[in-house]
């Protein structure tokens, strides 16, 4: 059988529950928005084709959910991921301050080269809002990832923050195999090792 | 001598004395005288005479003349007397002149006067006897006028026979003998006329009176409910004993006068009246009859826009119904213009097209209240129709139908309940956080668990909200089922049986319609499907409460519901629950196809991996997170879940290495393929799901492996030697399959370029040759046993 696609491209959407992870995978995979709650159970993931640059890019994105009790079945997951969306619901102000939480989630779990993006949900619902464009921003760039407000009622910015993702990890993918492909060796080690340590850098920033 | 003269002398005396004497015939007497000779003597004596007559004349004269002179004296003075007597006279002759000229005058006037007089006294006379006529005539006029067209009749019956005769001279009279048969045929017109309004009218307030029947019925019912039935037996009036009539007023009920209120009858009486009268009763029968049938034919024809809302079925039944009750009250007060047989024939006529009007309206009808609205208007349009005596068992008949229409609509009512339950539920199970929380679930749905009831709050049912939530709206529906049936007459099996029959339907039908249509919902997870069954079959085990309800309502006894019950029960939400079933083995599939569409088959791969392919370890994965996180799947389905996925895995692998499009595959590949049917394997012999007979698993991927292992052991002599033979170890294994396999790991083969010049490898090839004839003469074999 032919392959259907040039890149497969692993990713992960985690947040807490309820920030609408399922509506931005549902959006993105459907272009559809269904506003009553249902909370993830264990983990689900949806599959969307892309086009970057003439190449065809499977993504498969895996929906987890954030409630604490499938907390192990969920962390299974991040090892694999090749890209995580870090959601947290602009409305609600705790769901943000856990992304830290979330960001040691993946130092503990995910394979250090992991893309990240954060994404500030619920951004057509501004009365409400709780946590200012700016903090995001910031969060962002403590850490180092990019970040983008989403509404995936109003389907803003969906598409683009997960364009934007498989671009960084396609452009990375490009990199490692032109750096494996002619000469093997040692260089996949330098590739992801400054990112690790920015990362860890960053990371300390936050705690000083 | 002297004696001689004196003789002589006295002849001569008597002489004169004759001639004194006479005047003529003196002759004889002359002569005499003459013969005597004597004449002088004579003479002398004669002159001696007229002397002395002289004498005497003058002492005459002498005597006289005073006298005379006195006389004339007084005849002057007579003369002048008598002038003046005479212009006296005449004086007074001209003075009553004058004075009689006026009364002349006045006489003549008085004689006019006198004629003008009599000449009035002549009028007088005639005009008294032309005035009968006259106020015959104006009164006649103005009984026209008042439409009083009977008495007119009368009079002018009069008129004809009794006051014209009398003054038949009269140019007016025969005017107004020609006018009388105009008058009369005015008067039937006129009264036509009348008629005609009245028709006209009585179009417009048929409805009124409808509505006031209905409304006095649907009084009279919340006044005594018996009060029909009552009616219907009530006998008619005995006639009265002394009269022998019957007493009818009495027995006309309130409707009757509040028609006659509503309109006045009078024109139809009279008409007919007049058309007795006049001789044309039977025109006139067939004209109204005529007249009010093509009314009911109008009355009939239902509004066009009638469905759409409950006042054009008002509109509709109360024109019909204002109709009968109209004709009710000529018939029982109309003398016999109309008949009992005449009405019962309208009717009948008319019964067959309020049916069908009833029908088809109420058949495009999707309002479940309206269709109530209707049901109860329908009872009322019977009821009162009843009362006049109308048979009204069709429309009764249309009433169940319609109530097995209305039990449609309700149906697809609660398809939108339903729905709206479904689109708002969560499928998550219901958490209660209080005391109220917890007792209102509860209280909805009968479900009684000690631990839950023990356990600290916030408390979850295992069944979500929904359960409590289709129960109320079931029992909703059995509610508004019966809304029809009350006061329908339906017997308490009738309505048992009409609600069973409803609920099996809503709940086979409807809910698992709903239900199907949620499954098609591509964000609907796995777990909500999980929880669709875990509810389904909350809400089977709760069905034998429903079917108490529906005993308690209808008051059958409970032996027989049970029984009928647990028939029912078995597939009331049985139905729903096997497609949820159904539904979770393919949600599964489809996941699992998801996975098999990201395989990346390297068909040509000269060596594996050393690791199973990631999609597989991804799948197995998903799987065995899938089934660790539904605790609440109930085992067999479960079971069943598990089983069908690891059917769908073992048969997409299969189908990949049998797929046309892979035309090549190297012994590499086919390695790796193992290396994934291993992982499969494991995953099927972990037991992912508990309660599974050992191997039920496994051995959806014996075709694999028992192919995998031909080739990969290359066991073809074992294969050969064991065709056919029931413990044969690649008994799966059909020659076809190993025909397709063997030609692609051929051509794979052929890419090798180096191949061909090893000997060893020459003979393998040999060898697979060798082993493709032998097999293909096997599917041939076996083809032709097969023929």
């Amino acid at each position: 059988m032919a392959k259907t696609y040039d890149y497969l491209f692993k990713l992960l959407l985690i947040g807490d529950s309820g920030v609408g992870k399922t509506c931005i995978l549902f959006r993105f995979s459907e272009d559809a928005f269904n506003s009553t709650f249902i909370s993830t159970i264990g983990i689900d993931f949806k599959i969307r084709t892309i086009e970057l640059d003439g190449k065809k890019i499977k993504l498969q994105i895996w929906d987890t959910a954030g409630q604490e009790r499938f907390r192990t079945i969920t962390t299974a997951y991040y090892r694999g991921a090749m890209g995580i969306m870090l959601v947290y619901d602009i409305t609600n102000e705790k769901s943000f301050d856990n992304i830290k939480n979330w960001i040691r989630n993946i130092e503990e779990n995910a394979s250090a080269d992991v893309e990240k993006m954060l994404l500030g949900n619920k951004c057509d619902f501004p009365e409400k809002r709780q946590v200012s464009k700016e903090r995001g921003e910031q969060l962002a760039i403590e850490y180092g990832i990019k970040f983008m407000e989403t509404s995936a009622k109003a389907s803003i910015n969906v598409d683009e923050a997960f364009f934007s993702l498989a671009r960084d990890i396609k452009t990375k993918t490009e990199k490692k195999l032109e750096a494996s492909n002619p000469p093997k060796g040692g260089h996949q080690l330098k590739s992801y090792e400054p990112s690790r340590k920015q990362t860890n850098w960053l990371s300390k920033c936050t705690i000083l | 001598m002297e004696s001689k003269h004196d003789n002589k002398s006295q002849n001569y005396e008597l002489f004169i004395q004759e001639i004194e004497s006479t005047d003529d015939y003196w002759g004889p007497t002359f002569r005499a005288i003459y013969d005597g000779d004597e004449e002088q003597k004579f003479m002398e004596l004669l002159d001696g005479r007229i002397k002395q007559h002289d004498r005497d004349i003058e002492k005459m004269c002498n005597y006289h003349y005073q006298g005379f002179i006195d006389s004339i004296r007084e005849l002057l003075q007579v003369r002048s007397q008598a002038q003046k007597l005479n212009t006296e006279i005449v004086e007074l002759n001209t003075s009553l002149q004058q004075s009689s000229e006026r009364v002349m005058e006045k006489t003549e006037e008085l004689v006019k006067a006198r004629k003008v007089e009599a000449n009035i006294a002549a009028t007088i006379q005639s005009l008294q006897s032309c005035l009968p006529v006259l106020t015959t005539y104006s009164k006649l006029q103005k009984q026209m006028k008042e439409k009083r067209y009977y008495p007119a009749l009368k009079t002018l019956e009069q008129l004809e026979h009794q006051y014209l005769p009398r003054v038949a001279n009269y140019r007016f009279s025969s005017q107004m003998k020609e006018s009388i048969p105009k008058l009369r045929e005015n008067i039937k017109e006129a009264s036509m006329s009348d008629l005609k309004d009245f028709l006209e009218n009585i179009r417009k307030v048929s409805a009124r009176i409808g509505e006031v029947a209905m409304r006095h019925t649907s009084e009279q019912l919340i006044v005594d409910p018996g009060i029909i039935k009552k009616k219907k037996k009530k006998a008619p009036h005995p006639p009265n004993p002394f009269t022998g009539e019957v007493d009818k007023e009495e027995g006309l009920d309130v409707d009757d006068l509040s028609a006659q209120d509503l309109i006045d009858f009078s024109p139809v009486y009279r008409c007919l009246h007049i058309y007795s009268v006049l001789g044309s009763r039977g025109d006139f029968e067939t004209y109204y009859r005529k007249q009010r049938k093509q009314q009911a034919t109008l009355v009939l024809q239902p509004p066009t826009n009638m469905h759409e809302s409950i006042d054009g079925y008002k509109m509709y039944m109360h024109s019909v119904l204002g109709f009968f009750v109209v004709e009710d009250h000529v018939l029982n007060t109309g003398n016999g213009l109309i008949d009992r047989t005449y009405l019962d024939e309208l009717w009948s006529f008319a019964v067959g097209k309020i049916v069908n009007t009833l029908r088809t309206h109420s058949a495009y009808c999707t309002d479940a209240t309206l269709m109530l609205k209707i049901k109860n208007l329908i009872m009322l349009f019977i009821t009162t129709l009843r009362n006049y005596g109308y048979s009204v068992n069709q429309v009764f008949e249309v009433l169940h139908e319609i109530r097995d229409h209305y039990n449609e609509v309700l149906m697809q009512r609660w398809v939108g309940v339903f729905r709206e339950i479904l689109d708002e539920e969560s499928f998550l199970p219901a958490e209660v956080e209080t005391q109220e929380e917890y007792d209102a679930v509860v209280s909805a749905f009968p479900f009684h668990d000690d631990d839950l009831d023990n356990s600290p709050f916030p408390k979850t049912f295992p069944f979500s909200p929904l359960v409590p939530n289709v129960y109320q709206q079931v029992k909703e529906f059995i509610y508004a089922c019966l809304k029809f049936s009350e006061d329908l007459g339906l017997s308490q099996g009738e309505v048992d049986d009409m609600i069973r029959k409803s609920t099996n339907l809503l709940l086979t039908r409807t809910f698992t319609g709903c239900l199907s249509s949620v499954f098609r919902k591509p964000s609907l997870g796995l777990t909500q499907v999980i929880q669709i069954i875990v509810d389904t079959r909350y809400l089977e085990e709760a069905t034998v409460y429903l079917e108490e309800f529906v005993s308690n309502i209808t008051g059958c006894r409970s032996e027989l519901s049970l029984r009928a019950g647990k028939e029912a029960g078995g597939h009331l939400f049985g139905v729903a629950r096997d497609d949820a079933e159904k539904q979770i083995c393919e949600k599964l599939k489809r996941k699992l196809d998801e996975f098999v569409e990201l395989e990346a088959y390297d068909w040509l791969l000269v060596e594996p991996q050393g690791h199973a392919s990631s999609f597989i370890t991804d799948l197995i994965a998903f799987l065995n997170s899938t089934f660790t996180s539904f605790t609440d799947l109930p085992g067999e389905v479960a079971q069943v879940a598990c089983k069908s996925a690891c059917e769908h895995i073992a048969k997409s692998l299969m189908g990949m290495v049998l797929n046309d499009e892979v035309k090549q595959i190297s012994m590499g590949a086919l390695q790796q393929l193992n290396l994934d049917t291993i992982q499969c394997e494991q995953f099927a012999a972990s037991e992912p799901v508990g309660g599974l007979e050992e191997g039920s698993l496994l051995c959806y991927f014996t075709d694999l492996r028992q192919l995998l292992d031909l080739f990969m052991s290359w066991d073809w002599p074992t294969y050969f030697h064991d065709y056919g033979q029931e413990n044969s170890k690649y008994q799966h294994v059909s020659p076809n399959t190993a025909i397709i396999l063997l030609e692609k790991i051929r051509e794979a083969d052929k890419k090798t370029v180096f191949s061909v010049l090893k000997k060893s490898e020459r003979d393998k090839k040999k060898l697979l040759e060798t082993v493709l004839k032998q097999l293909r003469q096997l599917a041939l074999t076996a083809s032709q046993q097969q023929q």
